[in-house]
């Protein structure tokens, strides 16, 4: 299975768009709360990636004079206890969230997806101890998981991204794993085994492209978990190593010590976590009803 | 030589529930370009022994224990996995019931019928693209390089039912296996692709099984006709003969069960009653009997073998030459065959023996 028989493959799935994913957009325009949803999960990822352009101070450097002002026509949203920008620190730390976040969730798909495929597609004595190993990752509280993981192997970004992604990746595995068993008998897998597709043709062209749906539903709402996991780890203290990176659990652990002088540093970061987690939770949801349908609205 | 030569298969499903006793001992031949019907009720065996012959029993409950398959001197039950892939496709090719799920739906023809040629030819994509064009247009689907880039769920069940016999005739085929292919189409457009079948088949030579509960269907198509109950063949003969004297109580049956047009006082329908037997459990004595109104207390007990109808006739188990055989201990004369039940001054069916009554009081119920 080389370069040359993955690409007809992606763009077999690029043109099925035409089809489902085209059906799916148009459930999804109209269907209310998806589209709120979209709307935050948008604002989002422009405020993480158009930071640098849009933000007015620097997210670092901060004017010690003005430590700890109210929101202000020249703070929107305040200052904190160094003098920073709280508004630019909100737009940087959208940054982090959005970069740990993907990735730890993307990381978690391979992982996920890997081992479920193997254990979907292997079925028998594999899939049993696959699963079994599943389950007690899911039995371990996921915060919990990935404050031992963190502990491990020291602070970091790419530690807190693969903690994250560990947490998430049974969740993937076992869908992954329940979509497959049950196309294993769908018409149109006999089908292509009765031309004489080799096993991992099956697999591959046949079977994952129609099993990728509830992953990809997954998928986004396990971005919600993720930014609130980072946001916990730094909140707990094992936010980024570097103190003054702007990351919105750190900035609200820094601002329970003034919560009396300056409550907007708490509010802030924390309505911020809540709308990016609501938004993707919105977001899955309709995903999930627009991709199936049996659920027409 | 027969093209196919099936003797003695046995298949069964372990499952939690116990074992599924699916086929019993099923044997049959069938030579090149041959076109054989299978006929019985959902439930017989009569999917699960063509994909016994494909090796596609879902696995790990569905398997073959016993008995033999050759095809084309090859020995199918104990090919290796890569060999059977091989000639999955190339020689042995199958068309599924339902046209609607049997195509992969984010894939579009182009592409699903590009990798079969490709899976076993040494071509270009692009001989292959135009080898799909003169498929589809073979199998009478307009525009057909157009047609070609269009996803399944842009055909309608018709047209879906084409574009899968264009699959399946892809590498000319030396067997074709269609079970129930035009089960889930319209009445109209049934015809139309039974009659695209048979043309395509008897034009390339490719032998046929026909898997179908319609005796309709299968009169029209088939040179000879097996028909099955709970996993045994309890009638075998070419189809002129089998419907000209069915001598089966079971087949009786089937036949009183369908509407005739061309009868001229038409009679009423006899349904055959009760219910087709549990197959969980091992089969003793005639599966049919419990149904039956021929049956003889030897029925209870002993399977009846099949048997040519005449005795003395030599034995031939294919062509249009094929023997008659019927497996039955008290075979319906023509004259009872003709109105579906005994005529026999006093003849009454046998009670079943004390040991099993007691299993079968459902049964007997519905039967009183």
């Amino acid at each position: 299975m080389g370069a040359t028989v993955a690409a007809p493959a992606i763009a077999a799935q690029d043109r099925a768009s035409r089809g489902l994913w085209h059906d799916a957009a148009r459930r999804l325009l109209r269907n209310g709360p998806a589209l709120l949803g979209l709307g935050l999960v948008t604002l989002f990822v422009a405020a993480a990636v158009l930071a640098p352009v849009i933000a007015p101070y620097d997210p670092i450097a901060g004017a010690l004079a003005d430590r700890l002002k109210p929101p202000s026509p020249e703070h929107w949203m305040g200052t904190d206890l160094q003098g920073r920008d709280e508004f630019t620190r909100i737009l940087y730390g959208a940054q982090v969230s959005l970069q740990v976040g993907v990735v730890s969730v993307f990381l978690a798909l391979v992982m996920g997806g890997t081992l479920g495929a193997i254990a979907g597609a292997a079925g028998g004595k594999l899939d049993a101890t696959l699963m079994r190993v599943t389950d007690v990752l899911l039995s371990i509280p996921g915060i919990l998981l990935a404050i031992g993981i963190v502990a491990w192997l020291g602070r970091g970004l790419p530690q807190i991204m693969l903690a994250v992604a560990v947490t998430n990746a049974p969740i993937f595995a076992r869908i992954l794993r329940g979509s497959l068993l049950s196309l294993r008998t769908a018409d149109y897998v006999v089908a292509a085994r009765s031309i004489g597709a080799t096993g991992p043709r099956v697999l591959l062209r046949h079977m994952l492209p129609n099993a990728l749906t509830p992953l990809i539903v997954a998928a986004t709402l396990a971005l919600a978990t993720a930014i609130i996991d980072v946001a916990g780890l730094g909140f707990l203290g094992l936010g980024p190593p570097d103190p003054r990176t702007a990351e919105w659990g750190t900035m609200l652990t820094d601002s329970t010590k003034f919560l009396r002088q300056a409550p907007h540093l708490l509010f802030f970061p924390g309505i911020m976590i809540v709308l990016t987690a609501i938004g993707f939770n919105l977001l899955g949801d309709g995903l999930r009803e627009s991709l199936d349908p049996r659920l027409k609205r | 030589m027969p093209l196919l030569s099936v003797t003695d298969l046995v298949v069964r499903f372990r499952t939690h529930e116990g074992t599924i006793h699916a086929v019993n001992g099923v044997s049959f031949d069938l030579e090149p370009g041959e076109t054989l019907g299978l006929v019985g009720e959902s439930g017989c065996g009569k999917s699960v022994t063509n994909l016994a012959l494909m090796r596609l029993l879902p696995k790990p409950a569905g398997r073959i224990e016993g008995g033999s398959v050759m095809f084309d001197g090859l020995d199918l039950v104990h090919l290796p996995e890569s060999d059977m892939r091989e000639l999955r496709g190339r020689d042995v090719a199958m068309i599924f019931q339902d046209p609607m799920t049997s195509l992969n739906p984010v894939l579009t023809v182009e592409e699903q019928m590009v990798e079969t040629i490709r899976a076993h030819r040494q071509t270009t994509r692009e001989e292959a693209r135009r080898r799909a064009i003169e498929l589809l247009e073979m199998v009478g689907i307009s525009q057909a390089e157009g047609r070609l880039r269009n996803y399944p769920h842009q055909f309608s069940g018709g047209m879906r039912q084409r574009v899968m016999i264009a699959m399946a005739l892809a590498l000319e085929p030396k067997l074709m296996i269609a079970d129930e292919p035009t089960t889930a189409l319209d009445v109209t457009i049934q015809a139309q692709v039974l009659e695209l079948l048979r043309r395509l088949t008897t034009e390339s030579g490719t032998a046929m099984i026909l898997i179908t509960h319609d005796l309709g269907v299968v009169a029209g198509m088939t040179q000879r006709i097996n028909v099955m109950y709970a996993g045994f063949i309890i009638e075998t003969a070419t189809t002129e003969k089998l419907f000209a004297e069915p001598s089966h109580p079971y087949t009786v049956g089937l036949l009183h069960s369908i509407p005739r047009l061309d009868e001229v006082r038409p009679e009423e329908l006899v349904p055959i009653e009760g219910t087709p037997p549990d197959q969980r459990r091992e089969p003793v004595g005639c599966p049919f009997a419990p149904r039956c109104a021929w049956r003889l207390p030897v029925c209870w007990t002993d399977m009846p073998p099949l048997v040519p109808l005449d005795p003395n006739e030599r034995l031939r188990s294919s062509g249009p030459e094929a023997t008659h055989r019927v497996a039955c201990h008290n075979r319906p004369t023509p004259a009872e065959a003709d109105a579906g039940r005994p005529l026999r001054e006093g003849f009454t069916p046998a009670p079943p023996p004390h040991e099993i009554v007691e299993e079968l009081a459902p049964t007997e119920e519905v039967l009183a």
